[in-house]
């Protein structure tokens, strides 16, 4: 058995009253790739607002790995290993796309290492072939701001794969994309499958079928089944609460 | 090396050989102007790396001008002539005299309660040094109290406004010590290693546009680094760059302090040139007045904020020294600076930047099509 790569243990955030996350436990093991299907205020954000730390929670453990990253602040839980893409695509507009990448390149995150210029052959390199990867080589001097909504969030995928954490959290990365770009995220997560470790959240099933091994779904904010895609399916508990009497179509 | 960056560096250097060839073409007097014009490029470029390139517009930037020159005055102060002939070994400020009590010792360590505090600046290296450290630990402090706190957009400008107007109603209070409203004037000349800086000078001209250009250079060359592509990237999103890593208000609190360091030096520089040091510098429309050639010039350029600092006050000057004038000149200032926000929201600097992009484009397209110029208009 392979070691554990991301562990919830008992998590929960009250929002003055209101349990987001209720008690929520999920390991995910090195390399899985595991979605997080759940209606609208499932709580699937707000868990990984809860695992990247922008969110504090009031109960309960974090761990990457063996390092306990509970309610770190964000750029400790980043450098510990865990990556994050927003369901908004989030990237530096005022910068190119080949800085965007660069900028996630930066492995040394304080200033004072930073004061120098320009980056090693290799730093170069890595950054083209993750140009590659997303499809992004004809847009490297292009402003971020003036790429399309689907190359936005591949450019962000992109920082992810450069900054190369352990753990990569995806938020709807599929979100306002046609169907020819959904179909090229998944290439693009496939592809990432084994080197790293993701939790997905997502709502396409079609996308779902095509990325899941493993699928745990939330439902207000607890964990209400986990298993395969076809155990997802025929469970009854989950039909009822959120893939209504259809089943996934 | 791209076209771009070709011209870059010859716009710098262009502007650097034109500040060192100017005292060929004017008298003394122009010559102190322009050290001044120089000394507001200064803050120019101040203002352009925190507010175009770190995203936080300053409001008080004359809190560290302010310091920094009432550092070098003070000890620029003691070594003027009439504080070393007040009747005492060793210098007394005139204006202490004047107000001291009937019985005062005539020293500098108890003549008023708070005349102590000017003891170790009969030293002018102990000014020269404070004058950049003391702007640059204030902004240390109210940085890291205010990007911990993760202050962002408008409330920092609010809280630089605030600080301004409180430090300088302190100074203004602080009469025995400070001379309040009126400031330090009747100032002596900064001597390094026996070479006096008269403010009406080729040395004194040379010795502004030095730092100038060092300034320009330096900062240039800072936002070139890694840490200055970095921070730009937090301006632009500074979420995403703390869940890559960066710990956002670290990279903050380093430019804003870089920042005041240029406005404190800049401020000493103006003392030696102006020979006065007042409260005037920490008044709100001072502070404000360097943002607006920071947008005239383009906040988003150093060298276009730089020369928009100059030119305004070439402008205001000429303007208002013209006879047909004297009534209108604001007004005429105000209206420049309506166009130009209205019609050019980035400031010269982006339209420079903007010309230079389309002659680009043309040779590319001239290269690409020789024979169809009239095709390469049209694309």
């Amino acid at each position: 058995m392979s070691a554990i790569a991301l562990t919830i243990d008992g998590l929960s955030v009250d929002f003055g009253g209101f349990r987001a996350v209720n008690n929520v436990s999920i390991t995910v093991f090195d390399g899985e790739l595991r979605v997080l299907l759940g209606a609208n205020g499932a709580g699937k954000t707000t868990l990984m607002d809860l695992v990247s730390g922008k969110t504090h929670s009031t109960q309960g453990k974090v761990f990457v790995y063996d390092t306990d990253i509970t309610n770190w602040p964000e750029h400790r839980i980043a450098r510990a290993g865990i990556g994050r893409k927003f369901q908004i695509p989030s990237v530096f507009r005022d910068l190119t796309v080949r800085q965007n990448l660069q900028v996630a390149n930066c492995r040394n995150p304080s200033v004072l290492a930073n004061l120098r210029f320009g980056f090693s052959r290799a730093e170069a390199s890595r950054v083209d072939d993750v140009l590659a990867l997303t499809g992004l080589e004809a847009e490297h001097g292009m402003m971020a701001a003036y790429l399309s909504h689907g190359q936005t969030q591949w450019l962000e995928l992109g920082m992810l794969i450069v900054q190369d954490p352990k753990v990569v959290l995806l938020d709807e990365p599929t979100a306002g994309m046609t169907q020819a770009e959904t179909r090229k995220t998944a290439q693009i997560i496939n592809n990432l499958k084994g080197r790293h470790t993701i939790l997905v959240v997502e709502h396409d099933m079609g996308f779902v079928r095509e990325i899941a091994e493993r699928i745990t779904v939330l439902h207000l904010g607890e964990v209400l089944a986990e298993g395969s895609v076809e155990d997802i399916e025929r469970n009854p508990k989950v039909r009822e609460a959120y893939l209504g009497s259809k089943g996934i179509s | 090396m791209s076209i771009e960056r070709k011209f870059q560096i010859a716009a710098y250097m262009l502007f650097i050989a034109v500040i060192f060839a100017a005292p060929v073409f004017g008298d003394e007097f122009w010559l102190n102007r322009i050290s001044k014009y120089l000394v507001y490029g200064m803050l120019g470029v101040a203002i352009a790396l925190t507010w175009g390139y770190a995203g936080i517009l300053n409001l008080g930037q004359g809190l560290f001008f302010g310091l920094g020159a009432y550092m070098l005055a003070m000890s620029l102060k003691l070594s003027s002539l009439t504080s070393l002939q007040q009747g005492s070994d060793r210098p007394v400020p005139d204006f202490m005299l004047w107000n001291a009590e009937p019985g005062a010792p005539t020293e500098l360590c108890c003549i008023n309660k708070g005349s102590f505090l000017w003891l170790p600046f009969q030293s002018q290296s102990v000014g020269l040094v404070l004058g950049i450290v003391l702007p640059v630990v204030i902004a240390g402090a109210l940085g890291m109290l205010v990007f911990r706190k993760r202050i962002s957009g408008v409330f920092v400008s609010i809280i630089t406004l605030a600080l301004v107007l409180l430090v300088r109603l302190v100074m203004v209070d602080a009469q025995p010590v400070t001379n309040g409203f009126n400031g330090l004037t009747d100032l002596g000349w900064l001597t390094i290693g026996g070479i006096e800086f008269d403010p009406y000078s080729r040395a004194t001209y040379y010795l502004c546009a030095a730092c100038l250009s060092l300034t320009l250079i330096g900062a240039r060359l800072i936002v070139e680094t890694r840490a200055g592509m970095i921070l730009q990237a937090i301006r632009d999103d500074h979420v995403r760059a703390r869940y890559l890593g960066f710990d956002v208000s670290l990279y903050q609190v380093f430019f804003f302090v870089i920042s005041a360091g240029i406005a404190g030096v800049a401020g000493m520089l103006y003392v030696v040139v102006a020979e006065f040091a007042s409260p005037t510098f920490m008044d709100l429309s001072f502070s404000v007045t360097m943002v607006v050639w920071a947008a005239v010039g383009g906040r988003s350029s150093l060298l276009g904020a730089c020369i928009g600092a100059i030119l305004i006050n070439m402008i205001e000057a000429e303007v208002s020294e013209t006879e047909a004038l004297v009534e209108a000149w604001k007004a005429i200032i105000g209206l420049i600076f309506v166009l130009v926000v209205l019609f050019m929201p980035r400031g010269l600097g982006g339209v420079a930047h903007d010309v230079l992009r389309w002659f680009v484009r043309r040779r590319k397209l001239g290269k690409a099509f020789p024979a169809l110029p009239q095709q390469s208009e049209a694309l």
